[in-house]
């Protein structure tokens, strides 16, 4: 069911600044159906403002976000969630106070999304069956690999095409790290489109059909994964070795 | 101090409680959801109670009636200030100075139309039951104000509105990024949070006489019952105010009445330098140690 080709998602010369301060000049990425992208770089590079601007909560200063042939950046991001372009954030985000059924009960939350929400939390469950466990505990009381799962399965509710996942392994314990990302495969098998930004370059790259390297808020590099990883630069830039 | 009157004190207590919850719900549910503090709280029970007058007056309108008939019309009011007003104010996770000049000045144009209206005798409104031997007023005003309550509780647990509002207050980022309407449903709970206030007004003004300057000293309470509880649950403004009613009800044994807003600042300064987390706080302490 692995169908691959044609560009799903375009980001065209993507500005963002907050405030006075610009933190994204001119990027320009795509993401082909069925397949994973990622993006690596160091701390403070723009990853997770790059996947903000796509879904919306940061409003771009210029450029093209192209998905399905339409351009984006000027809807709201409940408008692109209706669109089946959801974000696993970065930390996770949460709500704590609200019970684990609560929260993916909310990553469902358009309308229009709404009478599915029983279908897709079953879906969910049957993927992270320790979230059937937990569905009436409070999510703050999760632990932090339950917690990732939480954050994966809400952004499995509105059944997207595009999955956007930042630092999705971001303070896991090493077995935990693994278990995430085998799930991460789990749904690109089942033929989502896949966003991936990771610290873990490594896995990252050997995880990626397509890879982007981002330096300060551009994009340095880019390249099918093995080739990155193979590549001298970020070898030793990037893994440490030299 | 006998038993009956210890019980007289706990049940006056428990029922001045009700009351102080409605009128500071308002004021949580949109400090939560917008990070507001609305300083015009004073000025929408003012409203209210001047509703229930009118009501009652003109119509013969039973005044705790009055007072939930108060709650659709304030809330539409509020609705309508946050859609005309509060729309345009720079989006924060924390109050603003902008936010805080205009509810100031919003509550000063509240009291200066109530002036221009009702003039500056003091009002009041006296049914058969007001001055019945067993409280009646007082039993039906805590019935009220404890049934909306538990609305309120349904709502914001059952409905798709009420998670909205929670993801709001618990993560505003998390509520954007799954698609929650934020003007729609900051707009909404503001009314909702004004309509308590018309609630809490009419149901205070079938107790208490008001004038235009009606509710400073409440906004007062409600700031102490809102430190006291932590600053978006609802639960703990229902735990705050029965504390600050505790208090109040029973320093009549050892203060003169006249010293009981002094009570309530004594409490706020208390409540903020030893639990600036309120009393969750506390509790979280406790079985921590425990
Ligand atoms: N809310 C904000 N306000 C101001 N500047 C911000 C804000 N968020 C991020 N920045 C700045 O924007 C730049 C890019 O941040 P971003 O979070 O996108 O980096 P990142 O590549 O995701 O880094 P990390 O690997 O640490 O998550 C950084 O210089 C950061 O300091
Ligand atoms: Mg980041």
């Amino acid at each position: 069911m692995n169908q691959t080709g044609g560009t799903l998602l375009r980001v065209q010369n993507l500005e963002v600044s907050y405030g006075a301060v610009q933190v994204l000049w001119g990027v320009s990425l795509s993401v082909v159906r069925g397949q994973v992208a990622a993006i690596i770089g160091s701390n403070g590079a723009g990853k997770s403002t790059t996947l903000n601007a796509i879904s919306g909560v940061l409003k771009a200063t210029s450029g093209r976000i192209v998905f399905k042939n339409e351009d984006l950046a000027s809807l709201p991001p409940r408008e692109r969630v209706r669109r089946h372009i959801s974000l696993v954030p970065e930390g996770r985000q949460l709500w704590p106070k609200m019970t684990v059924e609560e929260n993916l009960m909310m990553g469902a939350f358009p309308p229009k999304m709404r009478k599915n929400v029983k279908a897709n939390i079953a879906r969910v469950y049957e993927m992270f069956p320790r979230l059937k466990e937990r569905r009436s505990q409070l999510a703050g009381t999760l632990s932090g690999g339950e917690q990732q799962m939480c954050a994966i399965g809400r952004g499995l509710m509105p059944q997207p095409e595009l999955l956007m996942l930042d630092e999705p392994t971001l303070g896991l314990a090493p077995k935990m790290v693994d278990e995430i990302f085998q799930f991460v495969r789990d749904i690109s098998n089942q033929g989502v489109t896949i966003l991936l930004v990771a610290q873990n370059v490594n896995y990252a790259l050997q995880f990626s059909h397509y890879a982007y390297l981002m330096e300060t808020g551009k994009i340095t590099l880019e390249g099918p994964g093995e080739s990155l990883l193979s590549n001298q630069y970020v070898q030793e830039a990037y893994l440490g070795s030299s | 101090m006998t038993l009956i009157d210890f019980t007289n004190l706990l049940v006056s207590a428990l029922l001045l409680a009700g009351i102080y919850a409605v009128m500071s719900v308002g004021m949580t549910v949109i400090y939560g959801v917008m990070k507001i503090v609305n300083l015009a709280h004073a000025g929408f029970m003012m409203l209210g109670a001047y509703f229930a007058l009118e009501l009652f007056q003109r119509f013969r309108i039973d005044p705790i009636i009055a007072a939930l008939l108060a709650f659709p019309v304030l809330f539409f009011l509020g609705a309508a200030v946050h859609w005309v007003l509060l729309r345009r104010l720079p989006r924060s996770d924390e109050p603003t100075l902008p936010s805080l000049l205009l509810m100031f000045g919003l509550w000063l144009v509240l009291q200066n139309l109530g002036y221009l209206i009702w003039g500056n005798t003091d009002r009041s409104i006296f049914t058969p039951r007001t001055l019945s031997v067993v409280s009646t007023v007082r039993l039906a005003v805590f019935i009220a104000a404890v049934g909306c309550l538990l609305l309120l509780e349904v709502i914001l647990h059952y409905t798709w509105f009420g998670r909205s509002v929670r993801a709001l207050i618990q993560n505003r980022y998390a509520a954007l990024l799954t698609g929650v309407y934020e003007d729609r449903t900051a707009g909404i709970a503001f009314g909702l949070g004004i309509g308590f206030a018309g609630l809490a007004g009419g149901l205070l003004g079938s107790l208490y006489s008001f004038d235009p300057d009606f509710g400073r000293p409440f906004l007062i309470r409600a700031f102490v019952i809102i430190v006291l509880g932590g600053l978006e649950s609802i639960s703990g403004v229902a735990i705050g105010a029965l504390v600050l009613a505790l208090v109040e009800t029973f320093s009549i044994l050892f203060v003169p009445a006249g010293y009981q807003l002094a009570i309530s600042f004594g409490l706020l300064a208390l409540a903020l330098i030893v639990l600036p987390g309120g009393l969750a706080s506390l509790l979280a302490k406790v079985r921590r140690v425990a």
